[in-house]
C-alpha cells in the first residue's frame, strides 16, 4: 500500500472529490492511498453483532481523535451523537427559514390578487381583511416546509449518491438487516491501515476489511 | 417503606415480592434522597410570606375597584378567581391525562400537577362565594338573574336551563365531581407513597377513563353557565373548548415557574431535569398553537358569517378600548409564546421556561379580561372599559399570590414527586433523543 | 414449542416468580410495572426484516389475487361512470337545485377524513412518543394516501365542466379574472393538495431505509446466486413459473433507485431523524387544519346546521375516528391471512386502538351533544328545526334514518370498548371498526343533505336520492381504495421495518442498565 498524501482533509478538497464524484469530466482528486494493485483505498470496515458492541467502539474511536470515519447501523441508536461526538444539525433552521418565507409571500400573495390586482367585494368584507388569508397562508408555510425538511436532509447527508463503495461492499450489505458497522476513511488525517485494523479488532469487530474504491 | 400490598391480581406477570426489588432499587436511588424531593416548610416560608402579602395587597388593590362601581370590583375580583380556577381544572386535566395515556416520563412532574389539580376545591368555595353575591345582588355580571330581562323572548325560550335554582344545581354538580377526582388523584398518589401498591397506578388509570369524559361535560358547561351566560343572547357550541383551550394553557405555564422555582431551590436534581422541562415546554408551545386554532376558529366562522345573535360579541370586542385588547391579545396569548417555544434552546433552560410561563400567565389573564371586562359595561351609561386595569392587575395578582400561597402548603406536605410509581424508573431515565 | 404468554411473561418479568398471564398473546399484561413487548415471540432483528420483506418478495397467495381482482373490478365502476359523467354531465346524478351538494361532496369529506389517521398515526404519536405506532405507521400512511386519491375525485368530478379546473390555480383567467381568495373552497384546493404533498413526502421519506433493505436483499440473492424468477398463482392454486424474468434484478434496480443510495450512516440517520420529527411537527398542525379548512366549506355559511363554531375540532375528531376505523378494518384482516403479521401487531396494539376509538367516539359524541344543546340553548327556531324536523324526529324527517344511523355507529357501538374483554377482541373490534365507517359516512351525508333539503321556504323543499351512478361512483372509489392498498400489501414495505428494529429491547446500546433506554 503507497501513500499519496497531498493536503489531506481540506475543504477544498471536499469541493473538488464532490464535483469529481457527481459532474462528469471533472477529475477526482487522487486517493491518498492506494492498494498494490493500484487501487485507491476507501477505508477500514469492521463488522459488529450488537448495539451495544459497536457502541462502544464508537467511543473508542473517538476517544482517539479520528474525524473522517462513520458508523452503519440498521436503525438509528439512541445517544449515537455522543458516542460519535458530533454536532446537532442545522437543518431546523434551514426548514424555519423557508416556511416562514412560504407563509409570508402567500400572505402577500393573496393581499395583492385580493386588495389590488382584482379588488372586488365578496360577502360583504373588506379587500385586505387579513382573516380569510390565514388557511392559504398557513398551507403555504408548510408545504415548502415539508420540502425543505425531506430535501434539505437528502442534500446535507449528500443523497442521492448511488455509487459509495460501501455499497458494493459484500459484507456491508447486512447493514440494513441486523449487522453494524464501522468504517474509518483514508482520507482522515491520522489514517493509517494496520493501526485502525488493530485499534476496530481490539473494540470487538468480528470482522475488519479493506474497501476500495472501484469507481 | 412498610408493608406491600398483598393484592393480587390474574393479570400480574410479577409476583409482590419481586416488585419489591423494584421498589427497594428505587428506595437507594439517590435522585430520590429525601432532602431532595421534600420541601420544608422553613425553605418555603420566605416565598409562602411573600406570596401571601401580594394576595393581600392584589386584594385590596382589586377591592379599590368597587369605589368606580360594584360591578368593577366584582369584575376585577372574578377575573383573578377564574384565571387561578382555569390554572387548577388544566392541572387536573393534565393528571388525568397522563393515567390514561399511561405516560411513562411525567411520573416524576406529576405531583405538582395533582397539587395544582387539588386547589381545585378552594376555587370552587371561590366561585360559591361569587354565585351567592350574583344571587344576592339579583344579577352582577350574571345579568339575566335580575329583572333587566324578564319578559325577554330568549329568557322566556332558555328559562328551563336559565333559573338560579338549575344554575345553582349545575354548580353543585361541577364542584362535587372537580373536587372528587382533584382529591382522591392526589390521595391515591400519596397513597402509594406510603403503601407501595403498584395496583393504585391502573385504579388512577380507571378513574380517569370516565372522569375526563365528565371533565369535558362539565368544564364546558361550566364555561357556558360562568362565561358565555354573562350575555344570555350569545352563544357559540366552540365556547367549551375555547375555555379548556385557556385551562391547559395556563396550567402549563403556571406548573412551568413551579419546577423552575424548585429547581432553583436545588430541589428536584435529576428528578425533573432539562429533558422535562423540555417535554413540557412542548406541551405548552402545543397548546399555545391549540388556543390560537381554536381562538381563531370561533373568531373567524362568527366574523365570517357575519350573524347578528353572534356577532355581536366580537363587534362589541372590537371597538373602543376593547379594539386595543383584541389586538393585544392575539399578540401575547399567541404570536409572542409561538415565537419564543419553536425553538429547543428556551424549553430546555429553567429560567427561560419560566419567564414564557409567567409571560404567558400574563397573556392568560388579557384573555379572563377580554371575556369578562367588557360585559362591565354592558347597558349602563357610565363606561368603565380599561379605566379600573389596576383593579384587574390586583384582583390577578391577589388570587394568583392567595393561590401560589395555598400551593406551597400542599407542596411542603408530600414529597415533591411520587416516589413509588411503577414508571418511576422510566421517568427517571428519560431522554428525548434527536 | 412453549406456549407465548409464558415467553413473553418470563423474559418480561426477568426476575422473581412468574405467574403466567391467561390471556391473548402476552402483551396484554395489566400489570402496571411490564411494559406490553411490541414485538412477540422472542424475534431477532432477522426476523422482523424476514417477516416483512417476506410480504414483498415471496410469491403472492391465491387470496390476494382473488381480493385484487375483486377490489379492481370495482375500481373499474369509477373508470366507467367517471367518463360516463363527464360526457353526460351532472344530471346523472340524483342532485337538484336544492340539495347542490349530496354524494359527491359526501364521499370527498368521508375519504378526506379517511385520509387523516394515517398522518395522524405517524406525525402525533411519533410527537407523543407512542412506540407502539410502528407497528401501524406504514400502512395508515398508505392509506391516507389512497384515501385522499379517491377524495380529491369527487371536487374534481362535480364542478361539471373538468377542463375549468386549472381556474382553481392562482392564475388570471382569460378575462384577467383571479380567483377568489375568500372562498372557503379554494383553500380546499390549496389544503387538500399540500395535505395530499406532504403525506407522500412523509411516507416516501419513512420508506427509504426500508427500500434500501430489499435492494440490498435481492442484491445478496443475486450474489449468492439464489436470484428468485417471477412466480404467479394460478387460479387451481398451482404455481406458474416464468424462469426468463428474473424479479431479483427488477428489485435491486427498482428498490435501488428509490432508496437513492441509503447507506445507513449514523450521520444520516441523525439528519434523517431530525427531518422526521420536523415533518412530524408541522404535518401535525396540517392535520388539523385540513380538515377544519373542509369544516369551513359549511360553517362559513349561514345555513342552520352548518353554521356552528365548534366544526373545525369536531370534523378533526370525526376524522381520527374515522381513519382508525379504516385503518383497523384493514389490519384486522391481515393479522389473519398473513404469517407472523400478529407478532408485529399484536393484541396490546388493537386495544390501544381500540381506546383511540372510544375516546374519539366521544368527542364526536360531545360535539353532537353541544351542537344539539346550542340549537337549542341559541332560540334560533330555523336551527333547532334543523336538528328536529330535518333530522333527529322519525315523525317529521325524512332522513330520520340516517341521524339514527350515526349517532348509533357513532357514538353508542364504540361504548363497547368500555370493556375491557370486548376491546381485547379482534372480531368485536373489526366489527365495531366497519360500524364506525358506515357510521362516519353517515354523519356527512347527514350534515349536507338534511340541511340542504329544506330551505327557508317549503316551496323550496325537494328530497335527495341517489342514482345509480352515484351508488356505482361510490363503489369505484372504494375500489380504487382497495386496489391501491393491496397493490401496496405486495410491493413495499407494510412495516416501518427500521422504525420497529429501534423499539425492540435488543436496540438500545445500554443492555444491562435495566431501566435504561427510552
Amino acid at each position: 500500500m503507497a501513500d499519496t498524501r497531498n493536503k489531506p482533509g481540506s475543504w477544498t478538497r471536499d469541493i473538488a472529490m464532490m464535483m469529481g464524484t457527481y459532474i462528469p469530466g471533472f477529475a477526482k482528486p487522487p486517493a491518498r492511498f492506494v492498494t498494490e494493485d493500484g487501487r485507491a483505498v476507501h477505508g477500514v470496515l469492521a463488522e459488529f453483532k450488537t448495539p451495544a458492541e459497536v457502541y462502544h467502539a464508537a467511543e473508542k474511536v473517538r476517544d482517539k481523535g479520528y474525524k473522517r470515519w462513520d458508523l452503519y447501523s440498521p436503525f438509528p441508536i439512541h445517544g449515537i451523537e455522543g458516542a460519535m461526538g458530533f454536532k446537532r444539525t442545522k437543518l431546523p433552521l434551514l426548514v424555519a427559514a423557508i416556511g416562514f418565507t412560504g407563509a409570508g409571500l402567500g400572505l402577500l400573495l393573496q393581499y395583492w390578487v385580493s386588495a389590488v390586482a382584482y379588488p372586488l367585494v365578496v360577502q360583504g368584507k373588506p379587500y385586505g381583511a387579513w382573516e380569510p388569508f390565514v388557511p392559504i397562508m398557513f398551507e403555504l408555510g408548510v408545504l415548502p416546509s415539508a420540502f425543505a425538511a425531506l430535501f434539505g436532509m437528502l442534500a446535507l447527508n449528500g443523497l442521492p449518491r448511488f455509487h459509495h463503495p460501501l455499497l458494493g461492499q459484500k459484507s456491508f450489505w447486512r447493514v440494513s438487516d441486523d449487522r453494524f458497522f464501522i468504517c474509518i476513511e483514508a482520507e482522515d488525517t491520522k489514517f493509517d491501515a494496520q493501526e485502525v485494523r488493530t485499534l476496530l479488532e481490539s473494540a470487538g469487530s468480528t470482522n475488519v476489511e479493506l474497501v476500495e474504491d472501484d469507481a | 417503606m412498610s408493608q406491600i400490598s398483598t393484592q393480587s391480581s390474574p393479570d400480574a406477570a410479577m409476583d409482590d415480592h419481586a416488585y419489591q426489588a423494584v421498589l427497594d432499587r428505587l428506595a437507594t436511588e439517590p435522585a430520590l434522597a429525601d432532602d431532595n424531593i421534600t420541601l420544608t416548610s422553613a425553605e418555603a416560608a420566605g416565598v409562602s410570606r411573600l406570596l401571601l402579602g401580594l394576595g393581600v395587597v392584589g386584594l385590596v388593590i382589586a377591592a379599590g375597584g368597587f369605589a368606580l362601581n360594584f360591578r368593577a370590583g366584582f369584575a376585577a375580583m372574578q377575573i383573578g378567581l377564574f384565571a387561578v380556577t382555569a390554572i387548577a381544572l388544566g392541572a387536573l386535566f393534565f393528571v388525568l391525562v397522563f393515567h390514561i395515556t399511561n405516560a411513562g416520563w411525567c411520573a416524576t412532574i406529576r405531583r405538582q400537577f395533582e397539587n395544582v389539580a387539588s386547589l381545585l376545591p378552594l376555587c370552587m368555595i371561590g366561585v360559591a362565594v361569587l354565585l351567592v353575591v350574583e344571587l344576592a345582588t339579583g344579577g352582577t355580571l350574571l345579568r339575566w338573574l335580575g329583572t333587566d330581562y324578564e319578559g325577554h323572548h330568549l329568557m322566556v325560550h332558555k328559562e328551563g336551563y336559565l333559573n338560579p335554582t338549575f344554575l345553582v344545581i349545575r354548580f353543585l354538580v361541577y364542584a362535587g365531581i372537580w373536587t372528587f377526582l382533584a382529591f382522591r388523584m392526589r390521595g391515591w398518589s400519596t397513597e402509594q407513597d406510603q403503601s407501595g401498591d403498584r395496583w393504585l397506578t391502573r385504579r388512577m388509570r380507571f378513574n380517569s377513563g370516565w372522569g375526563i369524559l365528565a371533565f369535558a361535560l362539565t368544564t364546558a358547561f361550566f364555561a357556558f353557565d360562568f362565561l358565555m351566560g354573562m350575555d344570555f343572547r350569545f352563544f357559540s357550541t366552540m365556547w367549551g373548548v375555547y375555555f379548556f383551550a385557556a385551562c391547559a394553557f395556563s396550567s402549563l405555564a403556571f406548573l412551568a415557574i413551579v419546577f423552575a422555582w424548585l429547581m432553583s431551590k436545588g430541589k428536584l436534581q435529576g428528578v425533573v431535569t432539562s429533558e422535562h422541562l423540555h417535554d413540557h415546554g412542548k406541551l405548552m408551545f402545543a397548546f399555545t398553537v391549540f388556543w390560537g386554532y381554536i381562538a381563531f376558529s370561533q373568531y373567524f366562522l362568527i366574523w365570517y358569517s357575519n350573524i347578528p345573535e353572534e356577532t355581536m360579541f366580537y363587534i362589541f370586542r372590537r371597538t373602543g378600548d376593547w379594539a386595543l385588547l383584541s389586538k393585544v391579545l392575539i399578540a401575547v396569548h399567541f404570536l409572542i409564546p409561538f415565537f419564543l417555544l419553536v425553538s429547543r434552546v428556551p424549553k430546555r433552560n429553567p429560567r427561560f421556561i419560566a419567564a414564557i410561563g409567567a409571560f404567558m400567565l400574563f397573556a392568560h389573564a388579557i384573555d379572563m379580561t377580554f371575556i369578562i371586562q367588557p360585559m362591565v359595561d354592558a347597558g349602563e351609561e357610565k363606561v368603565i372599559g380599561l379605566s379600573s386595569w389596576w383593579a384587574i392587575a390586583g384582583g390577578v395578582l391577589g388570587f394568583i399570590g392567595i393561590f401560589g400561597f395555598l400551593l406551597l402548603r400542599k407542596m411542603v406536605a408530600v414529597p415533591l414527586t411520587a416516589t413509588k410509581d411503577p414508571r418511576l424508573p422510566l421517568a427517571l431515565n428519560h431522554k428525548n433523543y434527536v | 414449542m412453549k406456549d407465548p404468554d409464558q415467553i413473553n411473561t418470563e423474559r418480561l418479568a426477568g426476575m422473581g416468580t412468574v405467574a403466567l398471564a391467561q390471556t391473548g398473546d402476552g402483551t396484554l399484561i395489566e400489570d402496571p410495572a411490564i411494559e406490553a413487548p411490541l414485538v412477540i415471540n422472542d424475534r431477532e432483528f432477522a426476523d422482523v426484516t424476514e417477516t416483512v420483506c417476506g410480504y414483498a418478495e415471496k410469491p403472492a397467495p391465491l387470496w390476494w389475487y382473488a381480493a385484487l381482482t375483486a377490489a379492481s373490478g370495482a375500481a373499474l365502476m369509477a373508470m366507467i361512470f367517471i367518463p360516463y359523467l363527464i360526457i353526460t354531465g351532472v344530471g346523472v346524478w340524483g342532485l337538484n337545485n336544492q340539495v347542490d351538494w349530496a354524494w359527491d361532496i359526501t364521499n370527498f369529506v368521508f375519504w378526506i377524513g379517511i385520509g387523516h389517521a394515517g398522518t395522524l398515526i405517524s406525525a402525533v404519536l411519533c410527537l407523543l412518543k407512542q412506540k407502539w405506532r410502528t407497528a401501524v405507521n406504514r400502512s395508515a400512511e398508505a392509506m391516507t394516501i389512497f384515501a385522499v386519491v379517491c377524495a380529491g375525485i369527487f371536487p374534481g368530478i362535480h364542478i361539471g365542466r373538468v377542463w375549468m379546473a386549472w381556474m382553481l390555480a392562482p392564475l388570471p383567467n382569460y378575462n384577467a379574472i383571479w380567483p377568489n381568495f375568500r372562498s372557503p373552497l379554494l383553500w380546499d384546493v390549496f389544503a387538500v393538495s399540500t395535505y395530499a404533498t406532504v403525506s407522500l413526502l412523509f411516507w416516501y421519506m419513512g420508506m427509504i431505509p426500508d427500500l434500501a433493505t430489499l435492494r440490498d436483499r435481492a442484491q445478496r440473492r443475486i450474489a449468492e446466486g439464489k436470484a428468485m424468477h417471477l412466480r404467479l398463482m394460478l387460479p387451481t392454486g398451482k404455481p406458474l413459473d416464468i424462469k426468463f424474468i428474473n424479479m431479483d434484478k427488477i428489485r435491486a434496480f427498482g428498490y435501488g433507485l428509490f432508496s437513492i443510495g441509503w447507506r445507513f450512516s449514523s450521520r444520516h440517520w441523525h439528519r434523517y431523524e431530525a427531518a422526521y420529527l420536523i415533518l412530524a411537527g408541522i404535518a401535525t398542525p396540517l392535520v388539523l387544519s385540513v380538515h377544519s379548512i373542509v369544516s369551513f366549506d359549511f360553517a362559513t355559511s349561514v345555513l342552520p346546521g352548518w353554521h356552528t363554531t365548534i366544526f373545525p375540532p369536531y370534523f378533526v375528531a370525526g376524522a381520527i375516528f374515522g381513519g382508525f376505523a379504516m385503518v383497523l378494518l384493514l389490519l384486522v384482516p391481515l393479522r389473519v391471512v398473513l404469517p407472523n403479521f400478529s407478532d408485529l401487531l399484536t393484541l396490546r396494539h388493537l386495544e390501544n386502538m381500540a381506546k383511540i376509538l372510544l375516546v374519539t367516539g366521544m368527542m364526536v359524541g360531545f360535539a353532537y351533544a353541544m351542537e344539539f344543546f346550542i340549537a337549542w340553548y341559541g332560540g334560533n327556531e330555523y336551527e333547532w328545526s334543523v336538528f328536529i324536523n330535518n333530522r333527529a324526529n322519525p315523525a317529521e324527517a325524512p332522513y330520520w334514518w340516517s341521524y339514527w344511523i350515526m349517532i348509533s355507529c357513532n357514538v353508542i357501538s364504540p361504548q363497547l370498548f368500555w370493556f375491557r374483554k370486548l376491546r381485547q377482541n379482534p372480531t368485536v373490534i373489526w366489527i365495531v371498526a366497519l360500524a364506525v365507517t358506515i357510521g362516519m359516512w353517515f354523519e356527512r351525508f347527514t350534515i349536507i343533505v338534511t340541511s340542504l333539503h329544506r330551505a327557508w321556504l317549503p316551496g323550496e323543499w325537494h328530497m335527495f336520492w341517489p342514482t345509480w351512478v352515484d351508488i356505482l361512483t361510490f363503489v369505484g372509489s372504494c375500489g380504487i381504495f382497495l386496489t391501491l392498498f393491496m397493490l401496496f400489501t405486495k410491493f413495499l414495505p407494510m412495516f416501518a421495518m427500521a422504525e420497529l428494529k429501534a423499539v425492540m429491547p435488543q436496540a438500545s446500546p445500554h443492555p444491562h442498565d435495566e431501566e435504561g433506554g427510552h
